[in-house]
């Protein structure tokens, strides 16, 4: 689904990415682990295709198309989802009518039929409810005023009502409580659980994995891949840090 | 005949862009047949409308509105053209119409000048919308003098796809009364809004704020003074104004607060966004205060829109100008909901989008 091969990227003139190879299949959960600075925000930002964010070299294609050529728009519509390590606020927008927008404009670049009002109100319900998120907070402005928490379980929410091919999730489980994270984790679960879906999440710790077992587990440093390996690379991780699992 | 226009050289008129006005001035009208469907917010209730600023009485349903001759005095460059035909308001005391008045100017080329005036008595209470359609040079000249404890709420939507647009109001608020009027620019026309009202007896409400929406070669103006007379006023400028291309919007509020108005609140938030680097806005606040026991605050702020945000929405799927069009609406947002009926308001909310959308 997704292929990743001598990716190089810098931002602000410095390079970041060096060299960073990856593939994800269809059905697939990979988990990225590395330490701050290490390059994984980056590598999220340059496949959603983020302005500032510049491919000096290698390429990614996303079910063969190639992903860099497209406009972040684009990618959102052909199935890319990128979840935020910190999700931005807009005033004076409301969740539902992003999300409306955003979903039927996604359905229109994809030549599907648009919802309708009502059927939209229903389908972002539903997913509110699953993630436990009142869904009265989707009439407030997009994440303003959310807590920490409660912008990551939104996240979520539109990640359901997108209904993306491939996730990316960055940092997702940070800032949640205990039960959100097992919400989260179940959510994560039951929107991309799926043979015809992947996830790419990115996290610091084991405990959202015991959520959403991964199959494979890579290290990111230095800007590229260092090791990859089951799930019990990640408990290894936790044991011992990167400095001697990287090393 | 040579038009008497104020120069640019005049301060109060530098980012007005008048030049086109003596051409519209000479030239004559088109008339024709004249499609209203789809101008009424289907409000039900008295209803004028004019025609290059001539009452179409077969579609006009008057109910309280008076029509002919107004008498009116302004010294304003530009109001003091409109003199003659126009519409009245008069209501006494404790009156007010069941429904919200519309009134609908639509032009066809050339200029017309009309004249109004509102009186409302003590406790009368009314809701007048009013929008400009066509193209050509639409001049109005509004007074309004409001009783105690009287209420106005006015709104206008400048839709006008070619040609200008100028609105003059001068209003006088008594003891208690409350005057609020919000204005869009959203069409293709030039715009230059006047306002100067007094707040001229204790516990006098004034509001007079807006958006102001350019593209291509545009130039939207508002000039607003508002002027606190009497102890106990309280006065609001909410203003956006949004600039694209090669637009200019400018606007320059001002709140006077005399000797004697003690315990004035007075609040101006002016915000400005421009939607390209080509574009400009000018913002000018200005507070004259002679009191001392005084509660004024103002902001004025340009800037562009979020990156973050920008990126935040197309990471979900929106097209560039599909996210600039919703962050610019949420933009004018505070401007238009100070427009207290929810029928009015979104009829406006409407316009934006309808502009917004629009973007080429
Ligand atoms: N806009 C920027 N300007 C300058 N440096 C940047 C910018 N964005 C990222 N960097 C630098 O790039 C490097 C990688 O940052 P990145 O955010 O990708 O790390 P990360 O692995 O996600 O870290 P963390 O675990 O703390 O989230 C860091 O050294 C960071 O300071
Ligand atoms: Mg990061």
């Amino acid at each position: 689904m997704l292929q990743i091969t001598d990716l190089h990227a810098e931002t602000a003139g410095k390079t970041i990415l060096q060299g960073l190879s990856l593939q994800i299949n269809a059905g697939e959960v990979h988990a990225i682990m590395g330490p701050n600075g290490a390059g994984k925000s980056t590598l999220a930002y340059t496949l959603g295709g983020r302005p500032g964010y510049e491919v000096t070299a290698g390429s990614a294609t996303f079910d063969g198309a190639d992903l860099l050529a497209l406009e972040p728009h684009e990618r959102a519509a052909a199935g890319l989802f990128l979840g935020f390590q910190y999700p931005v606020e807009i005033p004076g927008v409301s969740n539902l009518q992003f999300l409306r927008t955003a979903l039927n404009a996604q359905k229109r670049a994809r030549g599907e039929a648009e919802l309708s009002g009502g059927e939209f109100i229903k389908l972002a319900r539903a997913q509110a409810n699953a993630l436990g998120l009142d869904p009265e907070m989707l009439k407030r402005p997009v994440n303003v005023g959310f807590s920490g928490g409660e912008k990551k379980r939104a996240e979520m929410v539109q990640m359901g009502i997108l209904a993306p091919k491939l996730a990316i999730l960055d940092e997702t489980d940070s800032g949640l409580d205990i039960d959100a994270l097992r919400v989260v984790g179940q959510g994560i679960n039951t929107i991309m659980r799926a043979p015809d879906k992947a996830v790419l999440l990115i996290t610091h710790y084991q405990r959202l994995l015991d959520y959403v077992r991964p199959d494979f587990v890579h290290v990111l440093a230095g800007g590229r891949i260092v090791r990859s390996g089951g799930p019990e690379l990640a408990l290894e991780l936790e044991r011992e840090g990167y400095a001697e699992v990287a090393a | 005949m040579s038009l008497p226009l104020p120069s640019p050289r005049d301060e109060a008129w530098r980012w007005s862009d008048l030049s086109g006005l003596p051409a519209l001035a000479e030239a004559r009208p088109r008339g024709g047949v004249i499609d209203t469907s789809g101008l009424w917010l289907g409000c039900g209730g008295p209803r004028l409308l004019f025609v290059d600023g001539v009452l179409d009485e077969a579609l006009s349903e008057p109910g309280p509105l008076g029509a002919g001759a107004v008498e009116v005095d302004s010294d304003h460059p530009l109001g003091r053209l409109a003199r003659g035909a126009g519409w009245t308001l008069d209501l006494g005391k404790g009156h007010s119409p069941d429904a919200t008045i519309e009134i609908v100017h639509v032009a066809t080329g050339g200029a017309s000048h009309v004249p109004a005036r509102i009186t409302l008595a003590s406790e009368a209470q009314a809701s007048i919308v009013e929008t400009f359609v066509g193209d050509g040079w639409a001049n109005r000249l509004t007074q309004v003098d409001l009783g105690d404890g009287a209420r106005l709420m006015h709104a206008a939507r400048l839709r006008q796809a070619s040609g200008f647009t100028s609105l003059r109001i001068e209003g006088q608020v008594g003891t208690g009364a409350s005057l609020v009027s919000t204005i869009l620019a959203a069409g293709g026309a030039g715009t230059r809004i006047d306002a100067a009202v007094k707040l001229a007896a204790p516990g006098a409400f004034a509001e007079v704020g807006g958006a102001l929406l350019a593209r291509g070669g545009q130039r939207h103006d508002a000039a607003v003074t508002l002027r606190h007379e009497a102890p106990e006023g309280m006065s609001r400028q909410t203003w956006r104004a949004v600039a694209d291309d090669h637009a200019t919007a400018s606007l320059a509020a001002r709140v006077e607060v005399a000797r004697h108005a003690q315990q004035t609140d007075g609040e101006q938030s002016l915000r400005g966004l421009l939607l390209r680097r080509t574009a400009t806005v000018n913002l000018k606040p200005e507070l004259e205060i002679f009191a001392d026991d005084v509660k004024c605050a103002h902001g004025a702020t340009v800037g562009e829109l979020d990156r973050n945000a920008l990126f935040y929405l197309a990471s979900r799927g929106l097209p560039p100008l599909e996210a600039q069009a919703l962050l610019t609406r949420a933009f004018v947002a505070d401007a238009l909901g100070r427009i207290g009926e929810a029928a009015v308001r979104e009829a406006f909310e409407a316009d934006a989008d309808a502009w917004l959308g629009a973007n080429p």
